[in-house]
């Protein structure tokens, strides 16, 4: 491979085809067809049919697999990486070099085996594309070597705007740690909603494994056993207990390891237990930063923190800079990254009135549709809901004003808002390219305004939810620049 | 109701008068869909079916009354009146809405693209609306319904502008 020319035409390595062909990646689209022809053939073959049918899929996972491999090439050229693929309708996908926002290189538990990686170069465009996942470009199977000569390539040819040779690479430059992750802090993951997920996706489809099963297999567990509400409870005990080591075991899984560190320009994260993950932001492009932490999370003081990165997909992921740790840790980080505009100011008094009269609501809704219900009909289990939605409404709707704030200082701002997920966004006076401001009919008799600053970067917009009528011009006056004074200057 | 101030400033220009005639069109179109829709449970739902039947053939109609009134008596206008929008020379700044209202500010240096859009019925009323994009997916500027002229200078003046000051911050 490396008698090519800088410009010429790359392969990815034969191994991958090995690799496909194991986990029947281009086959995968045929499953549902095999199955239907098992289906109708049946097993009545014994083991003949079973050995022609593994061997059919072996086959043709290994034909496919060598059909997208043989038309597979990418060319990493001084203006522009160009991807060629396709059997029969050939497709070319040229993106310019300027277009780049990152390159991860990634190490599922497989590829590491046959040493190999997989490169994603992000490409995202502006602000309508951003979950797009055309916007990325994916050059499976090559050796780990290559991988980095692309992705340094790749980022060089980028920054310089000129062709550079292959073998002239600029050295390294020194590492600094930003960030290491303890793994006692795993024990933090019961409490995040994302990884408490992990294991329930996970018991989802043994379920469904097992649902296929259980009418021959499985033994008769229904009956006496479950009518026990000794042996419920202890099943209740024994899931809990599951889904809690469950968590921490996939946050284990992906984030074992990581450590984030500045090399250059660039902060790079590497982290993962079965697929090593190598993402690499650029500072440049770092406008912000956020410090999340749920209900539970803030129970225990911890935190996690995501960098906003101006054009990166994925960005809830791919930006995190801090998966999960104590807050003071999570505060540091940020605080590196981003000014920290001095404490919050709080909200009005109306803003808490809103926050409560919108957390009561519902219970109030249900409360009076319970006592139609009992009148009409003595139906009286809506009108026992109604009064403990009202209670519960209480806690919500303080917890959510206590969390409203805003700042600002001389080169960034903050905002805060969120009450079961609580996000606090540090953000540079430039990230901002435009504000919206959102009146309704209650915030207008209430003297209160919405402001979103308008941000290419992370999720597009953050809110200081509920702010002041007349706070708003100064507010986003001190917040960006001069362009913000048309807000309040009269028209000329 | 007390009048209080709005929270920034009013843009300074209205848009097209012809906007009003637009939107009591799409008026109407609203209520022909819902009035069919009402007639057609009128139709075939028998009042005899019982339960809460009788009371929804009397609301049901009721309601499509009612939304045409507002979509066509009232809507326009109240739209007409809250929507404004100006061109600065550092900015652009529109307020759209008629219960909730948004107001919106870009500016020229983060803009980067600009599109003029006529859709069916702006092509019958003679205008066309103005999207400004920028990096961020919160931040699309839409100056609906101009005339046509307009929004096309509007826009050619606005990617101009904006090829001259954009600025590398995105």
């Amino acid at each position: 491979m490396t008698t090519l020319s800088a410009t010429g035409a790359r392969r990815t390595s034969p191994l991958i085809v090995l690799l496909h062909t194991i986990t029947f990646r281009q086959a995968r689209q045929f499953v549902p067809l095999v199955i239907g022809i098992a289906a109708t053939v049946g097993y009545r073959g014994g083991t003949t049919t079973v050995v022609a049918l593994v061997v059919g899929v072996t086959v043709l996972s290994l034909v496919t697999a060598l059909i997208t491999w043989w038309r597979f090439s990418y060319t990493d050229g001084p203006s522009s990486v160009v991807v060629t693929r396709g059997l029969l309708s050939r497709s070319e996908r040229t993106v310019p070099n300027d277009r780049i926002r990152g390159v991860e290189v990634e190490a599922p538990a497989l590829h590491r085996v046959f040493g190999l990686v997989r490169v994603r170069i992000d490409a995202a465009a502006g602000g309508l594309t951003r979950k797009d996942h055309d916007e990325e470009l994916v050059v499976d199977g090559v050796t780990r070597a290559e991988g980095d000569r692309l992705r340094i390539s790749v980022l060089t040819h980028r920054s310089t705007g000129a062709p550079v040779a292959d073998h002239a690479e600029a050295p390294e430059p020194a590492e600094v740690e930003f960030a290491r992750f303890d793994n006692r802090w795993l024990l933090y993951a019961p409490l995040v909603g994302s990884y408490l997920a992990l294991p329930l996706a996970a018991a989802g489809a043994l379920y469904r494994v097992i649902d296929d099963l259980r009418n021959s297999l499985l033994p008769q567990l229904a009956g006496p056993f479950l009518r026990d509400p000794r042996s419920l409870g202890l099943l209740a005990a024994v899931a809990l207990v599951l889904l809690l080591v469950g968590s921490v075991v996939g946050a284990a899984l992906v984030n074992w390891g990581f450590r984030l560190v500045r090399r250059g320009g660039s902060l790079i994260a590497v982290r993962g237990l079965i697929t090593r993950r190598h993402t690499e932001l650029e500072i440049d492009r770092i406008r912000g930063a956020t410090v999340t932490a749920g209900l539970g999370m803030r129970l225990v003081a911890a935190a996690r923190t995501n960098a906003l990165v101006t054009g990166l997909g994925d960005a809830g992921r791919r930006g995190q800079l801090l998966p999960l740790g104590p807050r003071s840790e999570a505060w540091r980080l940020a605080r590196r990254l981003v000014e920290d505009p001095g404490p919050l100011t709080t909200h009005p008094p109306a803003a808490r009135r809103r926050r409560l009269t919108r957390a009561l609501f519902p219970g109030i809704v249900v409360t009076v549709a319970g006592l139609i219900a009992t009148a009409a009909d003595g139906w009286w289990e809506l009108l026992v809901a109604g009064p403990a939605l009202v209670a519960m409404g209480v806690p919500a709707g303080l917890g959510r004003y206590a969390a409203l704030g805003h700042a600002t200082g001389p080169r960034s701002f903050a905002v805060r808002s969120g009450w079961l997920v609580q996000e606090h966004a540090l953000l540079q006076r430039r990230a901002v390219v435009g504000w919206r401001v959102r009146q309704t009919l209650f915030q207008r008799r209430a003297g209160l305004a919405t402001v979103v600053a308008c941000v290419g970067a992370g999720s597009g917009g953050y809110a200081a939810v509920d702010l002041g009528a007349g706070d708003i011009a100064a507010f986003t006056a001190a917040a960006s620049e001069s362009w913000a004074a048309t807000l309040s200057r009269p028209a000329s | 109701m007390p009048t209080l101030p709005p929270p920034v400033r009013e843009p300074a220009w209205p848009l097209s008068r012809s906007a009003i005639g637009l939107w009591v069109t799409e008026g109407v179109l609203g209520t022909l869909v819902i009035g069919l829709a009402a007639a057609v449970f009128l139709l075939v739902v028998p009042a005899s079916v019982g339960g809460p039947v009788p009371v929804l053939r009397w609301l049901l109609p009721g309601l499509a009354l009612a939304y045409a009134v507002l979509a066509i008596g009232v809507r326009p206008w109240v739209r007409f009146r809250v929507h404004h929008w100006e061109v600065t020379g550092e900015a652009v700044y529109t307020l759209t809405g008629w219960l909730t209202r948004t107001w919106l500010l870009v500016p020229i240096s983060r803009i980067q693209t600009v599109d003029v859009t006529r859709g069916v019925l702006q092509q019958l009323f003679g205008l066309a609306s103005v999207s400004v994009l920028t990096a961020s997916s919160a931040g699309t500027v839409h100056v609906p319904h101009l005339a046509v002229d307009v929004a096309q200078r509007v826009a050619d003046d606005l990617a101009h502008r904006a090829e001259q000051v954009r600025d590398q911050a995105t």
